[in-house]
């Protein structure tokens, strides 16, 4: 009957209108948090750049010992790999461009014979490389939204572990950078050792441009500022990743909005010519009924 | 009066930044300041009070541990000394209050929690509480 295909389409034009409400709401939330995120990442910006002055002159003091705690090793046997993703999904292409940069990256290694161990942040690593065959030894959860620096020191010291006791030769991170608000790319980065420019780690001597004072022995120092200085790259890869992710999401749900819309405008356009059908039916159905009477008298 | 360049800066935000004619802090090889022209030095800062001495008054900071670096600034002839550090609070805003608390609170756990294997990870925690609030008021009693 023609009415009940009408009570259908009622009830479709209700759940779109539903979801609308709630996409748009997520729009705006992530909107909000976009500026916010970003803000946290030029706050941090005198931080990071100020210690990596910091490390490369503590290494140019002392070019032996960076030479070993920062150049890349002739044979890796077990690299350590971290992916950075968010906790919660609907956010388009976020997640998955990271996951699949990490599953790309763990594939060229292990095709180069090197054991790999997987550690990520986020929820949703564990079930993509699971389902991979890949066991993520660690997920960090619960921070990738807002990353706050004990959760990155808490992430440096967990990944930094085996590296210092030499089960593993190399630390690598697969994060998304934060390049603009309209551009955000996935990128594979060694964390340890320590990448340099490749100066730094030159040893052939050089004229000396100036004398630093170290405070104290520039070999201690190096020492205790290579975690620190750990720490502080995870930290913006953390915070650019959350940039990122609202950023990704508020474009998804703008985009799942104007879907919404569309197909509310479409539904209730069938809607409108299945009402007025049945009542072009109705009429039709009355009318002849009357005619029948009347030409049965 | 000669004056450098000086940042004091956490991973979160840039707590501080301007002109100043000295930085007094402690480093593990103690007690050190720094003027303009200074030669280029890095080094540690171990947790306490760094001021910074300006035109207009000093300005102190409760410093819980951290780097330093003074070099050449970009602009030619000009000193820079940035101070790195994970947690650090300037000293006119801390709540005396709550940091008073804390360090109560983190003196109850050491008292409950001693000797017992397998609290080690609490304790180290709860030191660590305390070593801050302590700085804390250190810093605010001055």
């Amino acid at each position: 009957m023609a009415g009940g295909q009408e009570r259908i389409l009622r009830r479709r034009i209700k759940s779109v209108q539903a979801t609308r409400k709630i996409t748009k709401a997520m729009e705006l939330i992530a909107a909000s948090q976009i500026s916010r995120s970003q803000a946290r990442i030029g706050a941090n910006r005198p931080y990071r750049h100020g210690m990596q002055r910091i490390v490369i002159e503590a290494a140019l003091g002392d070019p032996a010992a960076a030479k070993k705690l920062l150049a890349t090793p002739e044979h890796v046997e077990t690299a350590i790999v971290l992916v950075i993703t968010g906790d919660r999904g609907l956010s388009g292409a976020y997640n998955s461009s990271v996951l699949r940069a990490g599953e790309r990256l763990v594939k060229k290694l292990r095709g180069e014979g090197t054991n790999v161990r997987l550690f990520a942040v986020g929820k949703k690593a564990a079930g993509f490389f699971r389902f991979r065959g890949m066991e993520v030894e660690y997920s960090f959860v619960g921070f990738a939204d807002r990353p706050t620096f004990g959760d990155a020191r808490s992430v440096a010291g967990t990944i930094a572990a085996p590296f210092i006791d030499g089960e593993a030769q190399q630390v690598l991170l697969v994060s998304t950078r934060f390049v603009s608000a309209g551009s955000q790319v996935v990128e594979v980065e060694q964390l340890l050792p320590l990448s340099m420019p490749d100066a730094v780690i030159d040893d052939t001597p050089k004229p000396l441009k100036g004398y630093t004072e170290f405070e104290p022995e520039v070999k201690d120092l190096l020492f205790y500022l290579a975690p620190r200085a750990l720490e502080s790259e995870i930290f913006s890869a953390l915070l650019e990743g959350a940039a990122s992710f609202h950023t990704s999401q508020q474009r998804a749900m703008a985009a799942a909005t104007d879907n919404a819309d569309d197909l509310g405008q479409n539904l209730s356009r069938i809607m409108n010519r299945a009402r007025q059908d049945s009542i072009t039916t109705e009429i039709m159905e009355i009318v002849s009924g009357a005619e029948a009477l009347r030409s049965g008298k | 009066m000669a004056t450098m360049k000086v940042e004091i800066v956490t991973p979160e935000a840039a707590l501080w930044a301007g002109e100043a004619t000295a930085l007094i802090a402690r480093s593990s090889d103690g007690e050190f300041t720094i003027l303009p022209q200074h030669t280029a030095t890095v080094g540690d800062i171990v947790p306490g009070v760094v001021r910074v001495e300006t035109g207009e008054g000093e300005f102190s900071f409760a410093v819980h541990g951290g780097y330093f670096q003074v070099g050449p600034d970009v602009d030619e002839g000009v000193t820079r000394a940035t101070v790195l550090a994970g947690v650090a609070e300037k000293t006119s805003e801390i709540d005396v209050a709550r940091a008073q608390a804390a360090k109560e609170a983190a003196e109850a756990e050491l008292a409950t929690s001693r000797g017992e294997p397998g609290e080690q990870a609490t304790q180290l925690l709860a030191q660590a509480a305390l070593e801050r609030a302590e700085l804390r008021l250190r810093a605010a009693s001055r």
